[in-house]
């Protein structure tokens, strides 16, 4: 029986560091190409730079005549927080609505958020790119800050989940104590909601910190550009450069979620329904 | 039918208006080019110039903006940098007035906005640099249009792909044994023959290094193989384009397909994607490639490489860099292709008759004004500034280009000379000024790669997808055919 | 049920309703409701006078697409057709929302006019706004919501299946005028021959891509969860860092990265070579099955972390007691698992699923990334790996075919939303919605 459990814990932590290798390696190389010495990706030969300095991201915080990366940072940091506070908002206010009322349109607009969010996003990309030039929002940071948290509301689905499982009592005796519902939503819905709070603005913030479609539409100009789009736009001979900023993005996101990953667990898990 | 009817109406309007100005203005209308402009010193208008990367990165763009901006100051007029993505479109910005007033940009990308008049004509035989600068590089930038042929763009620069190699790295010997014709240039940089005879010797006798390279999927820097034979891009019918008629598989085409799926045996499987575009600098630098096709303006990532690498060997900052320019040299690719497309023949043996002219894919950069600026006139002034002797000496100088001016390719030594006369003497093949252009890139690029791929297959014991000429003629066919679709099958 | 209310506010005598009827707002202004009754008021004033000033320029426009083609050169500003479509469904837009606050109008007057025959007096503002506090508190949180969401993406997408019905792209892009065309987008998708081919051919690898990389995806997470759920596995946050490492770098540079790891000069095969074997071509175009895999392979990297998360998430959920009861029962690990980890999971994760699937279906970035710019023989304006969505871009964004591009999603649209609509009504999840609470 004791070489059993012995084998059982052999393989398995033998699965475990490989999965995890597997998961680690890219991330490692990227790291390290960031700190390769000579800047290009094909000195290299083979997975890792011969020598290693810090030349990168030197280069990428100092010199910014080209490729403003400070300034980058900065919009995209902008863009990220406003869209996670404003998004959040609308996400956990659809969410407790749709959970906790009975109405009318309610199915109506389950089903169709599921139906509008099968539509092939960039195909509308046209029409938010002409509808901004509409309303005169190019090159305007908080125009994006508007789309990305008015796109927040269709993935609802994980929040609701969240409060269906809210035991319902407490509620009622709000409710019975002559509590309004805005009352119910902000003195009792909120506090107990934390998690999933923390879930959302996580989630609404990674998105656009990290996405480069919407703002290369939508900002012409290099000053107003977010890292994104400014990585992609870097010259393809700048390979050190570009790892150093990847990397550098990567880690905020990484804090973020390494300190909060308990709410995570608990966010993931609200979008699937409990027994 | 009503719009029919409001556009004929319209169309009369504008006609009686255009006749109620007395004629005076030519046929370009509003276009650009009338007189000087005059603004208030005290509050200039503002240009905004959208320039290259590169002319951005090296300071050129500045000194540029500066130097205009103090010769026009009294005239009211200031220019700035745009501060774009050096691709920005003009066709989706320009309308909506998030474009540039005055862009540099490649002839292919400059005409396409011409056909849906995104840019202005330009009257060329008023700007300073019209007389020095040659035909062929104005008709870059000609477009036909309903019968009247304008200008719509200012040439600045010639582009064509060239090789790059050390001077170093030469072999010791080649004035006795690569120098049969004694002409003081090694016959390897002459004829395509003696380039893959030396590429064979040097990858014989070490596996790791290579002759020649470049990625022959790249339609631009493989041109060499594609243009040569006789063949071209698009047809003319009466004096136009005629983008129905696609020719990559028309003339000895084939030949030249041959001769890329014979020379891809030299190289390794790097020349079938764009890994050789990618580390051709590097690669250079450390000896592994011999030689390598870029085009001119990457001269200065060569020398960087270049320079590194003289630095690790234990120079000094100063003497790397000297040695570097010293070595690093850039000459046109081999004038002569054999006309069989069968490289591996002797060179000594062959006649004349044997060759053919090497036809490469060039460009012309210039500028162009959007016909959405407010002050089209003070556009014109900026770029007959731009182009003028100094500015293009400037900019030569600068960033190492070509220019399209007779008077500075004279003054700028012997690269720019030379290029200048090859575009003169028609052995660069313009990518064609129109809109449809843009669907010949993946087509080639795909076949191209493929083909590439042949002699690996073959290396690795696959039966090889290209055996003879008549599956390499196959091939070349559905090129045209696919780039006919991309352009006409849903246009309907 | 929709005409009812409008029927009898026609039946009612009284003169407010009347009044409200014919003036959306002044009902309430005789009950002496006067903030409610001139926020009416004022929005109707402001709906006529957007009427008068664009709106109905811009009805007329949505109609003809444009009668004056701009020519630039002569400065002639014209009329840029997509841009008066798009004002067009605005205005419709508008129009639609000014009818909506005017049966609220209706039913507000009713309910005024209804509490007033009871004897009951005209409720002030204060206690409307108390009442959309309490009661109707849903209408106020979803304003915002839904209004967003109107704009950004319900417009783009009827704007999008607008512009299916029209013959933008190609050569018809602005300055010149596009025009209405009907069906004609529909019937060149599914007559011109080398199109019908390539879309069934991509369908096919769609459908099976979706499948498997849902599966792989959702199972690899799981196991993974299971694996760092088992007693023995100590440190489990440790553990739990690396797939979360991999889900925090930006996908688009994750992607970048694999294609150079898998490209000829990459370090891959850097060491193949090394080792005395000829480069492999992973992504090239001979790859075929290879660059397949390869895709689902990168698509795993990047969505088993989430899933990993989800399924930790739902196992902490379980009832231990369950896995006691069937280890005493005497069943193995594998019985537990297909008898009590897997419905249970199964169950509690249809709707993610659901979402899953329609993620992979539209999956745009793997192949793109990896393996773009090859037209393959047999495929118009594609390769092998190209899914639906790649398609796509080739042919509306690439290739400015825009309207054709319009209506083959609006196919692809169509198909997934029919079936995974009749899924999600059919999943256990949403059916214990009718038994809500």
């Amino acid at each position: 029986m004791k070489w059993r459990k012995h084998l059982d814990w052999l393989l398995t932590h033998l699965t475990l560091v490989i999965v995890c290798f597997i998961f680690f390696f890219p991330v490692l190389w990227l790291t390290l190409a960031s700190f390769s010495a000579t800047g290009s990706i094909y000195d290299l030969g083979g997975f890792f730079p011969k020598s290693f300095s810090l030349a990168g991201f030197r280069k990428l915080f100092g010199d910014t005549t080209m490729y403003d990366y400070p300034n980058w940072l900065k919009n995209t940091l902008f863009v990220a927080v406003g869209s996670s506070v404003l998004g959040t908002i609308l996400v956990i206010l659809t969410a407790y609505t749709i959970s906790r009322f009975q109405f009318k349109a309610r199915k109506t607009l389950m089903k169709s958020t599921l139906v509008l969010s099968m539509f092939p996003s960039f195909m509308g990309m046209t029409a938010v790119y002409l509808l901004m030039v509409n309303f005169g929002l190019i090159n305007r940071l908080w125009a994006l800050i508007l789309i990305y948290a008015s796109g927040a509301p269709m993935g609802y689905l994980v929040q609701k989940g969240y409060f269906d499982s809210l035991s319902s009592s407490v509620f009622e005796a709000a409710r019975l104590d002559g509590a309004s519902s805005f009352r119910v939503f902000r003195s009792i819905a909120l506090p107990l909601s934390k998690p999933i709070i923390v879930y959302t603005a996580l989630t609404q913030f990674a998105w656009p910190w990290s996405d480069f479609i919407l703002p290369n539409l939508l900002l012409k100009n290099k000053d107003k550009w977010t890292v994104a789009v400014g990585l992609m736009h870097l010259d393809e001979t700048q390979f050190t450069r570009f790892a150093a900023g990847s990397i550098f993005i990567a880690v905020p996101i990484v804090i973020l979620y390494f300190c909060l990953s308990g709410f995570l667990v608990t966010g993931v898990t609200a979008g699937a329904a409990k027994e | 039918m009503r719009r029919k009817a409001a556009f004929i109406v319209l169309a009369i309007v504008l006609a009686l208006l255009l006749t109620a100005c007395g004629g005076a203005k030519n046929k370009a209308g509003g276009g650009a080019g009338e007189g000087g402009f005059q603004g208030d010193p005290a509050n200039p208008v503002v240009l905004h110039i959208l320039e290259n990367d590169t002319a951005k990165a090296e300071g050129y763009l500045q000194a540029l903006l500066d130097a205009f901006n103090e010769a026009y100051k009294d005239k009211g007029i200031q220019a700035v940098d745009a501060n774009m993505d050096e691709y920005t479109d003009l066709a989706m910005n320009g309308p909506y007035g998030y474009g540039p007033d005055v862009l540099y940009q490649a002839n292919d990308q400059l005409m396409r906005y011409a056909e849906d008049r995104h840019i202005l004509p330009i009257e060329a035989e008023k700007l300073d640099c019209y007389a020095s600068t040659p035909e062929s590089a104005w008709d870059a930038f000609k477009m036909n249009f309903d019968g009247t042929v304008y200008t719509m763009g200012v040439p600045v620069n010639i582009q064509e792909p060239m090789l790059f190699y050390r001077e170093d790295m030469m072999p010791e010997d080649w004035q006795t044994k690569w120098d049969k014709d004694g002409s003081g240039i090694a016959d390897f940089f002459e004829n395509w023959c003696d380039l893959y005879a030396y590429s064979k010797e040097l990858h014989d006798a070490d596996p790791n290094k290579y002759g020649f390279m470049v990625s022959m999927n790249n339609l631009y820097l493989a041109s060499p193989f594609m243009l040569s034979h006789g063949n071209y891009i698009f047809g003319e019918k009466d004096g136009v384009l005629d983008d129905t008629d696609i020719g990559f598989s028309k003339g000895d085409a084939v030949s030249g397909l041959w001769a890329l799926r014979q020379f891809a045996g030299q190289m390794n499987e790097g020349c079938i994607d764009d890994t050789v575009t990618l580390n051709r600098y590097e690669k250079l630098a450390d000896g592994s490639y011999f030689c390598a096709v870029s085009t001119p303006d990457t001269y200065s990532l060569f020398l960087n490489n270049l320079t590194n690498r003289y630095k690790q060997d234990g120079l000094s900052e100063e003497e790397a860099k000297e040695k570097a320019v010293e070595n690093l040299k850039m000459v046109e690719v081999p004038a002569r292709m054999p006309k069989s497309g069968d490289l591996g023949q002797d060179s000594s043996s062959m006649t004349d008759d044997d060759w053919t002219e090497t036809v490469v894919m060039g460009g012309v950069n210039g500028y162009g004004i959007s016909s959405y600026t407010k002050y089209r006139d003070a556009c014109v002034e900026f770029v007959n500034f731009a182009t003028s002797y100094d500015m293009l000496k400037l900019r030569a100088d600068t960033l190492g280009i070509a220019p399209t001016r007779s008077d500075v390719a004279a003054q700028c030594g012997d690269t720019a000379d030379i290029i200048f006369k090859s575009l003169e003497m028609g052995r660069i093949y313009l990518m064609p000024s129109i809109k449809a252009v843009d669907q010949i890139w993946v087509p080639c690029q795909t076949v191209m790669g493929d083909v590439a791929k042949d002699p690996f297959r073959e290396k690795q014991g696959e039966a090889p997808k290209y055996p003879g000429k008549t599956e390499l003629q196959a091939a070349l066919e559905s090129i045209d055919r696919n780039i006919y679709d991309a352009i006409h099958t849903l246009a309907g | 049920m929709g005409n009812s209310l409008f029927v009898s506010a026609l039946k009612s005598r009284s003169p407010r309703v009347r009044a409200s009827l014919c003036v959306m707002g002044l009902g309430q202004l005789l009950s002496r409701q006067w903030v409610k009754g001139l926020a009416y008021l004022s929005a109707l004033a402001a709906f006529v006078a957007y009427m008068a000033l664009t709106g109905a320029r811009d009805i007329v426009g949505f109609f003809t697409l444009g009668t004056v083609e701009a020519d630039p050169w002569l400065g002639v500003a014209g009329d840029d057709s997509i841009i008066m479509l798009l004002r067009g469904l605005l205005c419709y837009v508008i129009i639609l929302a000014v009818v909506a606050l005017y049966r609220s109008n209706l039913r507000d007057i009713m309910e005024i006019e209804h509490n007033g025959a009871w004897g009951g007096n005209a409720p002030g503002f204060i206690s409307s706004v108390k009442g959309y506090m309490d009661r109707k508190f849903y209408i106020v949180a979803l304003a915002l919501p839904v209004a967003g969401v109107l704009v950004f993406n319900v417009i783009p997408i009827v704007f999008m299946i607008l512009i299916s019905f029209t013959n933008y792209g190609g050569d018809i892009v602005p300055p010149k005028l596009v025009d209405w065309t009907g069906f004609d987008s529909f019937r060149r998708v599914l007559s011109l021959s080398g199109i019908k081919e390539t879309f069934f051919r991509i369908l096919g690898w769609n459908v099976v891509w979706a499948l498997l990389s849902t599966a792989i995806n959702y199972f690899g997470g799981l196991a993974l969860a299971l694996l760092l759920n088992k007693k023995c596995v100590k440190r489990k946050k440790f553990w739990r860092m690396f797939p979360i490492l991999a889900y925090a770098v930006p996908g688009f540079i994750t992607l970048l990265a694999f294609k150079f790891l898998f490209s000829y000069g990459g370090p891959i095969n850097h060491y193949i070579t090394e080792a005395g074997h000829s480069a492999v071509g992973f992504l090239d175009i001979d790859a075929g099955i290879k660059a397949r895999i390869i895709g689902l392979g990168v698509n795993a990297w990047i969505s088993i972390p989430t899933s990993m998360l989800l399924a930790t998430g739902i196992l902490s959920n379980m009832n231990m007691n369950l896995y006691e009861a069937a280890s005493i029962d005497g069943a193995g690990p594998w019985q537990q698992f297909k008898k009590i980890t897997l419905p249970f999971v199964v169950f509690s994760t249809t709707p993610v699923l659901i979402t899953n699937f329609i993620g992979n279906f539209n999956n745009f970035g793997i192949f793109y990334f990896l393996r773009g710019g090859l037209y393959m023989d047999g495929y118009f304006l594609a390769s092998d790996t190209d899914l639906l969505i790649n398609w796509l871009y080739n042919l509306s964004i690439d290739n400015n075919y825009y309207s054709i591009g319009a209506a083959v999603s609006l196919i692809i649209f169509i198909i997934t939303s029919a079936v995974s609509l009749s899924v999600y009504i059919r999943s256990n999840a949403y059916r214990k919605e009718d038994t809500f609470r």
